[in-house]
């Protein structure tokens, strides 16, 4: 198990379509040989938000082409490498299809090994990734379709200290640039406008910093913005480039606090784990200035250390897919052609399921 | 002398996992399993069990023929996606044949081709005509012949098992270029704009 491992990664559980060459020697740095990601933001920007089936018919016909560039751009061939890995959830379940079914035709025909990765595990194992990190360490995965506090010991082992139990902060920046009418995704708009705006004009709520654990709620946020809103819209006609801004800081900032002191407390919660804590970050929304900010000032009131991957391996990518194959692959792990995609995977089966998400069981 | 191509065609546009190998123009294995769910998980291995039943393996392919539809739009993105990856991973095309092509193969032409499509409508090919989505209530069609399970009395019966036909159609067109296969949808993806407006930007 200690020989050099070159896997190509496919991931396609939302909306982007991504496929990467990853290589690694134990003992030395890993190597993105490529990372090709295919995005579909202008596909979705007049519906506000991710439309499942326009996601999965684009994945469904870009999938072979990503990968056929991403070994192009690695300057390698099937035959150079030692495994397939690909997203198998949780996710849109039209894009993950397709995505595991592309990895097995590649596999069948090429007779290389096939891996099945939980797309949060290639969240949560990007810091090994970039930065060879040791285990343990505490994960906030922030995201558009995710947020929650993983303590990450293994390869297989992750334990979910708290997370949303309704929208994840990502969603509600996208809404909130939909109900100002900014442009999708909201995240960088939003921030861009909150730069102009006061924070403290509208005082939105810090919701569950009340109640104990690391849980967290950011729908009734969204709702406490929509309310500003429509008493600016009903008293005045209109909202004015200020009042847009102070909207936007207002909400920010709510948020940047809430997953601040949601961090103070999941940081004592592993403190006893090991004697350098770090608090790594991934998902588009641990880009925005002021959370991170927010983030590192709880790190360093802590003593830990914070670790932030760079932006292009915190979003979506398939580089993350092929390395948490690869780790995955030296454990042993092997799938076949029966592997399934599955809509709902969480990546910790024993920590009780975060309410609001149905009879079905947990989604992630 | 060359032997005879070896086509592996298969389909998952409706509830089942349909395959057939065909060398040259003899059919040598072929399977068709209903089921409502689990083609993904069912498709790959069927296929190799459809390939080892006439001692073949994957190498052994000269092309894939894949069904693109229409039908159910995972089902049949399941089946293209996995023959994408397979001729990436074979070096081999991979050949898309539309439900249309694949039941009127043989039959007089020309033919109206009315597939079910549920909701009261039907998936219609007119002879020449392009293929559209038709109310199947007072629908009349142009062809003197028909074919499909929505033909009604005194349709055609197609000449060859869907899987069997797709390899066929594919066959015919073995040795010229092909577009990669790709899903043939007649209904629109479902989606609306949100409905309600952005606020007034005020001056």
């Amino acid at each position: 198990m200690s020989e050099s491992l070159t896997f190509l990664g496919i991931e396609s559980s939302c909306d982007d379509t991504a496929a990467a060459v990853v290589r690694h020697a134990p003992g030395a740095p890993a190597e993105i040989l490529s990372s090709v990601v295919d995005g579909q933001t202008a596909l979705h920007a007049a519906f506000g938000g991710v439309v499942p089936e326009i996601a999965a018919r684009a994945h469904a016909e870009r999938l072979d082409l990503c990968v056929e560039q991403a070994l192009a751009e690695s300057g390698l061939r099937f035959g150079d490498l030692d495994g397939i890995a690909v997203t198998a959830g949780p996710g849109l379940i039209g894009g993950v299809l397709s995505g595991v079914m592309c990895a097995k035709g590649i596999a069948a025909g090429t007779g290389l090994p096939l891996v099945g990765v939980n797309h949060l595990a290639g969240h949560a194992l990007t810091p090994r990734l970039t930065d060879g990190l040791a285990f343990p360490y505490l994960m906030l995965l922030v995201s558009g379709g995710h947020c929650q506090f993983l303590l990450v010991r293994g390869v297989e082992e992750f334990t979910r200290l708290g997370g949303s139990i309704d929208d994840a902060p990502g969603e509600a920046f996208d809404k909130t640039a939909k109900l100002l009418g900014l442009p999708q995704p909201g995240g960088p708009v939003v921030e861009v406008e909150a730069k102009a705006g006061n924070p403290r004009r509208f005082a939105f709520p810090r919701p569950m910093l009340d109640r104990p654990g690391c849980d967290m709620s950011f729908s009734g946020l969204k709702t406490a913005l929509l309310r500003a809103r429509d008493a600016l819209i009903s008293a005045q006609g209109g909202l004015t480039r200020q009042d847009r801004a102070d909207l936007c800081a207002g909400f920010q900032a709510a948020v940047a606090d809430v997953l601040a002191e949601k961090t103070r407390r999941a940081l004592a919660l592993v403190r006893d784990e090991t004697a350098t804590p770090v608090l790594a970050v991934a998902g588009g929304v641990a880009a925005n200035g002021a959370i991170r900010a927010g983030l590192q000032a709880v790190c360093a009131a802590a003593g830990a250390r914070f670790l932030a991957p760079p932006l292009r391996l915190c979003t979506d990518n398939a580089a993350m897919i092929a390395w948490a194959g690869i780790e995955r692959f030296r454990a042993g792990a092997r799938d076949g052609m029966a592997l399934s995609a599955r809509p709902r995977w969480p990546l910790d089966k024993t920590s009780p399921a975060l309410i609001g998400f149905g009879k079905k069981g947990a989604k992630a | 002398m060359r032997p005879d191509p070896l086509i592996l065609a298969f389909d998952t546009s409706a509830a089942h996992c349909a395959a057939a190998l065909l060398s040259g123009k003899r059919l040598v294995a072929s399977r068709l399993e209903p089921m409502e769910k689990g083609q993904a998980e069912r498709l790959m291995p069927l296929l190799e069990e459809v390939l080892a039943e006439a001692g073949a393996g994957w190498r052994d392919l000269a092309a894939l023929a894949v069904g693109t539809g229409p039908g159910n739009f995972t089902g049949v993105r399941i089946a293209v996606a996995a023959a994408r990856g397979l001729a990436l991973g074979l070096g081999v095309p991979a050949i898309g044949v539309t439900r249309f092509d694949a039941l009127a193969l043989g039959l007089p032409e020309p033919v109206a081709v009315m597939e079910d499509a549920r909701r009261g409508e039907v998936y219609l090919r007119d002879g020449d005509a392009p293929a559209r989505m038709a109310v199947l209530e007072g629908l009349e069609v142009g062809a003197p012949h028909r074919v499909g399970s929505a033909a009604g009395d005194g349709a055609l019966a197609p000449l060859y098992p869907l899987a069997e036909a797709i390899a066929r159609v594919a066959l015919g067109r073995l040795g010229s270029e092909q577009p990669r296969p790709a899903p043939f949808y007649l209904r629109g993806a479902d989606a609306a704009p949100p409905s309600d407006p952005p606020p007034v930007i005020l001056p």
